[in-house]
């Protein structure tokens, strides 16, 4: 049907396919990404009916924001915990449930159920868990790093972040991890083997290199939605105590609609795009030079 | 081929019908709400065509009582449906609001904080020509009112400070408990001695951050002087930057407060812990005689209440002179205002939420949802109904004899959150008064 002749007969067989998907990314996708680009410009609070174009002032306003920036660097901290944290216990749990173990489907979806679970429902859960089930435990054992809630000081309630982030997500990346491994071919491990290479040997110059392309999906994936992160933060800790756990995304969402300074909200949102963009695509560029052929 | 082209057409057509239809159900969707919501009531009047009218309500406390006074309304106009949406906890009413006005779906009528509803002006109804005008308290209106015209419906005065549950401050003081003693920090103090002598923790301090940076804090500010001209004065000062709150008596007399409430605290070891909720759990049961809050705990506090339906509100002291202003009187303001959207809201609508808005103020099902069911101070003088729970009483005989102190509703808008955020630090021992101060002080000068 691409052979057909004329460019309206083939475009419009074109459209048939791409044309709903098209329309659908054009209109909630692209239309609002380039009007939010617009509304950087003006000086709208998110809800008076008029606005004037303030040209690139919001922008100065995102580099002079401290609390922008700190908050930039306590989500970057987070990303580094989180993504190498999810990466290595996704793929322990994906290796160890490889190994033709009794019962390991069951594991399998055992591990990946709380990826279901949406992230605000998530959050309340483990709120539940921090600040009453352990406190609880806690005093009755008389445990002193258990018996306060780690939601009220800001270190520990950056921990609980971590955890919770690497509880929702280890179990998904372990899917992704299993899929790779079982493509790992039988035949070269075994010719390792062979040739005297065990375990740890087996792993680093085998199994780990032939991995590259699952872990370039598993970090690109961990990376965006750590950077991005909201619903978790907003009902676990709701960026307290104090403003301390803060992350990003809801210092932008609170400028944008608490501080009603629309125009500088979707200023730090746009730099936040371009500075995630930057990094992921920095990761998918570096990690393909590693992938190799089996 | 020729099939296949056919095939094509009828698919491409089919494709043009759905994402036709698809739009049309919604750009129609505000034309065709008033006419097709109206099963419900098969017999309505003929008066008018059934509307359908939604009100998003902001205090959550009284989201069921809301729900059957619609259900009582609808009754009384069986062509009107009201239907009730709530606000998220911990979400803001402006948030919510200005979220739906971008989806261009606002619900019909809003329920805002007094501070927000000049933002929204170009967008709701001018209701100063409104029966009820007539019958509000004095200067009820007065914070909505812009170029001479009043553009919203005041629905509920509240008011703040300390609340004691009688049976355990009587306990304590072994007898009677007189609240008009209590007009210094050091005679609070002592009355924090004397519970805590009796057993009982003397009070628990709520640590959210509205209730601290919405609530607590700004008695420093409605407390520098009587006259609200230098009250805002004292405002301009801190934006400007030339007000030094590190030597300001009020602040500072607040803070010593605050101070004497740190240490008496049940929270003391993990001062940031309490959530909302425990507040009125461990008032209502005496676990403490005393809690930082306002009149719209009653539903949470009589649900644990063991003293007879005996409590009563305390000023907060902010010296030791009981003359000082402040030392006697109560916050209290007019704090929830509902407006009308003019946007998308057809005539009929509109007029629907006028009558719901009339309904409240001048009918008796309408009064009795305000001030028995959903515990409201009303601000209408018409609306004679003493107030149904002792918070409001309470409430009441202090504005009775001219001891209130209004409260500051039009602070801007993330004042609680980030000035919150300070006062928490502050509680959780993180910070000291002067670095309190600093960040209070670098706040104001943000604030555009």
């Amino acid at each position: 049907m691409i052979a057909e002749k004329g460019v309206w007969n083939r475009l419009r067989t074109r459209l048939l396919f791409t044309g709903p998907t098209l329309f659908a990314f054009l209109t909630v996708m692209i239309v609002p990404f380039v009007y939010g680009i617009y509304l950087t410009f003006t000086n709208w609070d998110g809800i008076a009916t008029s606005h004037t174009l303030v040209g690139f002032q919001n922008y100065g306003e995102v580099f002079r924001d401290r609390d922008f920036w700190q908050s930039f660097a306590l989500t970057l901290k987070y990303v580094l915990f989180s993504v190498v944290l999810i990466n290595a216990i996704a793929f322990a749990l994906a290796y160890a449930l490889t190994k033709g173990m009794r019962g390991q489907s069951l594991f399998r979806a055992g591990f990946f159920v709380p990826n279901l679970v949406g992230g605000i429902v998530l959050g309340f859960i483990w709120q539940f868990i921090f600040s009453k089930v352990l406190v609880y435990f806690g005093t009755k054992a008389d445990i002193p790093l258990l018996s306060y809630s780690w939601l009220t000081d800001p270190d520990k309630a950056f921990w609980s972040l971590v955890i919770v982030t690497v509880w929702q997500y280890a179990g998904y990346m372990m899917v992704i991890f299993v899929a790779g491994l079982m493509n790992v071919p039988n035949d070269i491990l075994e010719a390792a083997s062979i040739d005297g290479a065990r375990g740890w040997m087996r792993m680093r110059k085998m199994t780990l290199p032939l991995m590259v392309p699952s872990f370039i999906v598993t970090i690109f994936l961990s990376l965006q939605r750590c950077f991005m992160v909201y619903d978790v933060n907003l009902s676990l800790t709701n960026g307290g105590p104090f403003k301390s756990t803060e992350f990003v995304s809801m210092h932008v969402y609170e400028k944008a609609f608490l501080s009603r300074d629309y125009g500088v909200g979707q200023a730090e949102a746009f730099v936040l795009f371009l500075l995630v963009a930057a990094v992921t695509l920095l990761q998918v560029y570096f990690s393909k030079k590693l992938e190799v052929e089996a | 081929m020729n099939k296949i082209k056919g095939l094509q057409v009828l698919i491409l057509s089919l494709l043009v019908v759905m994402v036709v239809t698809a739009c049309g159900g919604n750009g129609g969707g505000k034309d065709t709400n008033a006419s097709d919501s109206g099963n419900g009531a098969g017999n309505a009047s003929a008066s008018g065509k059934a509307v359908k009218i939604t009100l998003l309500n902001s205090k959550g406390e009284i989201q069921t009582q809301l729900e059957d006074a619609a259900k009582a309304f609808h009754e009384d106009n069986p062509n009107i449906t009201l239907e009730i949406q709530a606000v998220p906890t911990g979400g803001s009413p402006f948030e919510r609001a200005s979220a739906l006005y971008a989806s261009g779906n606002p619900p019909t009528m809003i329920m805002l904080d007094t501070g927000d509803v000049e933002k929204f002006k170009d967008r709701i109804l001018d209701l100063s020509g409104e029966k009820w005008m007539a019958d509000t308290v004095a200067n009820a209106t007065d914070l909505t009112t812009f170029d001479g015209k009043n553009y919203a419906f005041p629905l509920a005065i509240e008011g703040y400070g300390f609340i004691y549950n009688k049976a355990v401050v009587d306990k304590a003081a072994g007898g009677s408990f007189d609240p008009s003693t209590i007009t210094t920090t050091s005679a609070l103090e002592n009355l924090f001695k004397q519970i805590e002598a009796s057993g009982k923790k003397a009070l628990v301090i709520s640590p959210m951050d509205w209730s601290l940076g919405a609530h607590y804090l700004p008695l420093a500010y409605a407390g520098q002087s009587k006259d609200p001209a230098e009250v805002n004065k004292f405002l301009d000062s801190l934006k400007a930057g030339t007000a030094d709150l590190a030597n300001n008596k009020v602040f500072n007399g607040l803070m010593d407060t605050f101070d004497v409430m740190m240490r008496y605290n049940l929270d003391q070891k993990s001062p940031l812990s309490g959530a909302y909720e425990r507040g009125p759990e461990v008032l209502g049961k005496g676990e403490v005689g005393i809690w930082f809050m306002g009149n719209w705990a009653w539903p949470q506090i009589s649900g644990f209440d063991t003293a007879n339906g005996q409590y009563g509100f305390l000023p907060v002291p902010i010296s030791n002179n009981p003359d000082d202003y402040g030392n006697q009187e109560i916050s209290a303001a007019v704090s929830k205002r509902i407006v009308i959207d003019k946007e998308k809201s057809t005539p009929e609508q509109q007029e629907a939420a006028k009558k719901f808005l009339n309904w409240i103020v001048y009918e008796a099902k309408g009064q009795d949802f305000l001030v028995n069911k959903a515990s409201i101070i009303p601000a209408f003088k018409n609306i004679t109904l003493p107030a149904a729970d002792p918070l409001g009483k309470s409430i009441q005989a202090y504005m009775a004899k001219g001891k209130t102190e209004p409260s500051m509703s039009t602070l801007p808008a993330d004042h609680w959150s980030k000035v919150g955020a300070s006062m928490q630090k502050y509680l959780a021992q993180k910070s000291d008064r002067a670095t309190l101060a600093k960040e209070i002080e670098d706040y104001w000068k943000s604030v555009k």
